[in-house]
């Protein structure tokens, strides 16, 4: 077995307790609790191989963070197995430490009051990073993240985008071979969204880390991974190439045509009209991939088209439908 | 290893001191019983002569002695800690290969000392003035052999602090466990009166527990008032709750760990 990643029925059942609002019920509260079973994860299974970067999807609360905790050992599972270079995550062994890393975007592991590079010295320390190789590293994620201008501020005093670049610079000083990002773009404008995924393809084939990533945004795993895994309420919904799952989920392509007179055609002969989708004065019609040709053609012939285009749809809708299906 | 607790230094120093008001204002308010009780006893004693054997000087260097006794081994791991296992904040601890607890909660704890003997000298050294007391019975024998006392007092009551913070695993409402033992150890440790003057019971059951060993004990050392016999006696003490404590506090952290949820995010 050498996968980098082995998940073997894995789930997380959390024991929550509730009660409704108002006086009674928190005095009644108080006496006799009323617990429920969340079931975070549920039998979850998949393999990563080393080198693959993996977009890890799914709605809120789906159990995606779960899952990232206790494979990077923050949480103990209430049953199933997970091996990660080879390690069970959750006995904490110093060599698994050592070679991983979990980066949560909503939430800072760098202290505040410091500045970042301080806390790069004080990991440097924990982690047993020899001098040179962490004047070399730190140099390479200056490079790629442009650290140098904020580093030497109080975490506090940066700006988001900033701080997720101080943040992802902590996770990997240490040089991990396996990195676990949680949201790692949330909150960011584009620019900084672009360099940060940059930053990921750029780490991934210097090192030849594994990654496994969440993202809500789809720009993050378009550009960043050949394979997704879905889950919804805790359950494995799929686990695939990105093409593969528009393939099967979407199998029809975008038909758009900008026309010649601003004339409100009605398109809903040659296939399914989109009106979210209006843009540019192009009005777009959902068609089965397999009679793209016969469509453009038939429209080419009846209509005074000035531009055509044919598209995949979008991801995001793709994966909506995997959550719904 | 040396290296993290020499950079975890740094770095608590450099945190710490953006708190130093803060900090000031916690090291003050931590001085007012003590004081407030060596004013109380001496007057007391002065008028009387003496109460139970105890003269006016003994208060005197009793209480001075414990302002700096219980800086050294004082504990705030709960007020460290207990917020980051709730919160789930000591999720970004525990991924990295360094125990949270005996690493930069501790130095987190040293460190404060340390600021916190900023504020105590100079308070000291007024009292010292105002109070005049003879410390003619201390010794340099008397003051070396308090230094293991004084190390063990602080290892056993940090051992003994984690542990009750480790509690934050199972209960939201650690403080509350916390406050009732803190009242153990104000009846216990000698933090009030010394010991001598407590009911022959409580100086019993004191015996059987850790907590005169944090301040009772050393201070009695360094003014060199127990017999060898009972010296001994104490270091056995110390060595045995400092294997008990290290141990139960291994066994509830690790239980814990298995409970963490690292809540939120």
């Amino acid at each position: 077995m050498n996968d980098t990643i082995h998940v073997d029925q894995l789930s997380k059942t959390y024991q929550v307790a509730e009660r409704e609002g108002g006086f009674k019920a928190a005095v009644g509260g108080f006496f006799r609790r009323k617990y429920r079973d969340v079931h975070a994860v549920q039998q979850v299974s998949f393999n990563i191989q080393p080198g693959e970067v993996v977009g890890f999807l799914g709605p809120n609360g789906a159990g995606k963070t779960t899952t990232l905790k206790m494979l990077s050992g923050l949480v103990y599972p209430t049953s199933g197995k997970a091996q990660v270079m080879g390690f069970n995550p959750w006995e904490r062994r110093t060599d698994f430490l050592q070679n991983m890393t979990l980066v949560m975007g909503q939430r800072s592991r760098l202290s505040w009051d410091i500045p970042a590079s301080d806390s790069y010295l004080l990991n440097q320390a924990i982690y047993r990073i020899p001098d040179a190789d962490f004047k070399q590293t730190l140099k390479e994620l200056d490079d790629l993240l442009d650290l140098s201008p904020i580093m030497r501020k109080p975490v506090r005093n940066l700006s988001l985008g900033e701080r997720m670049k101080v943040e992802l610079a902590a996770g990997l000083l240490h040089r991990p071979k396996v990195l676990f990002l949680d949201e790692p773009t949330i909150g960011l404008d584009i620019t900084a969204q672009v360099r940060i995924r940059t930053f990921i393809q750029e780490y991934n084939r210097r090192t030849g880390a594994t990654v496994l990533l969440t993202s809500h945004y789809m720009a993050d795993v378009t550009a960043l991974c050949e394979r997704i895994i879905i889950i919804h309420l805790g359950r494995l919904k799929y686990d695939g190439s990105l093409n593969e799952l528009s393939r099967r989920i979407a199998p029809f392509k975008l038909v758009g045509v900008a026309l010649g007179s601003p004339c409100p055609c009605d398109l809903s002969s040659y296939g399914t009209p989109v009106p979210s989708k209006e843009d540019g004065g192009k009005q777009y019609v959902q068609v089965a991939a397999s009679e793209v040709a016969a469509i453009t053609a038939r429209m080419l012939s009846d209509l005074p088209i000035h531009d055509l285009t044919i598209e995949d749809p979008p991801i995001e809708s793709v994966i909506e439908r995997a959550f719904l299906e | 290893m040396i290296k993290i607790y020499q950079r975890l230094w740094q770095v608590n120093w450099a945190e710490q001191w953006q708190y130093r008001a803060n900090l000031l204002m916690y090291s003050l308010y931590g001085l007012v019983s003590p004081v407030v009780y060596l004013a109380v006893w001496t007057t007391i004693a002065n008028s009387q002569g003496s109460v139970s054997g105890l003269t006016a000087n003994d208060f005197i260097t009793y209480y001075l002695t414990l302002l700096i006794v219980d800086q050294l081994t004082s504990d705030i791991t709960i007020h460290i800690l207990a917020n980051k296992i709730q919160d789930g904040t000591l999720a970004g601890d525990l991924l990295r290969p360094a125990h949270p607890v005996l690493t930069s909660t501790l130095v987190y704890n040293i460190a404060f000392k340390a600021l916190s003997f900023i504020v105590l000298i100079p308070v000291w050294i007024i009292l010292v003035l105002l109070f005049q007391p003879n410390f003619g019975m201390v010794t340099p024998g008397s003051l070396l052999l308090s230094i293991p006392t004084l190390l063990f007092g602080f290892a056993i009551n940090f051992l003994f602090g984690a542990t009750l913070t480790s509690l934050a695993f199972w209960t939201t409402r650690v403080y509350s466990v916390s406050e009732f033992f803190g009242a153990l150890v104000v009846l216990f440790s000698g933090q009030f009166v010394p010991l001598q003057l407590m009911p022959p019971a409580i100086q019993t059951v004191a015996q059987y527990l850790p907590f005169q060993l944090f301040k009772f004990v050393p201070i009695e050392i360094i003014l060199n008032k127990l017999s060898p016999e009972t010296i001994a006696r104490d270091f056995v003490a110390y060595l045995v709750w400092f294997v008990i404590l290290f141990l139960i506090f291994r066994w509830t952290w690790r239980e814990g760990i298995k409970r963490f949820s690292a809540v939120g995010a």
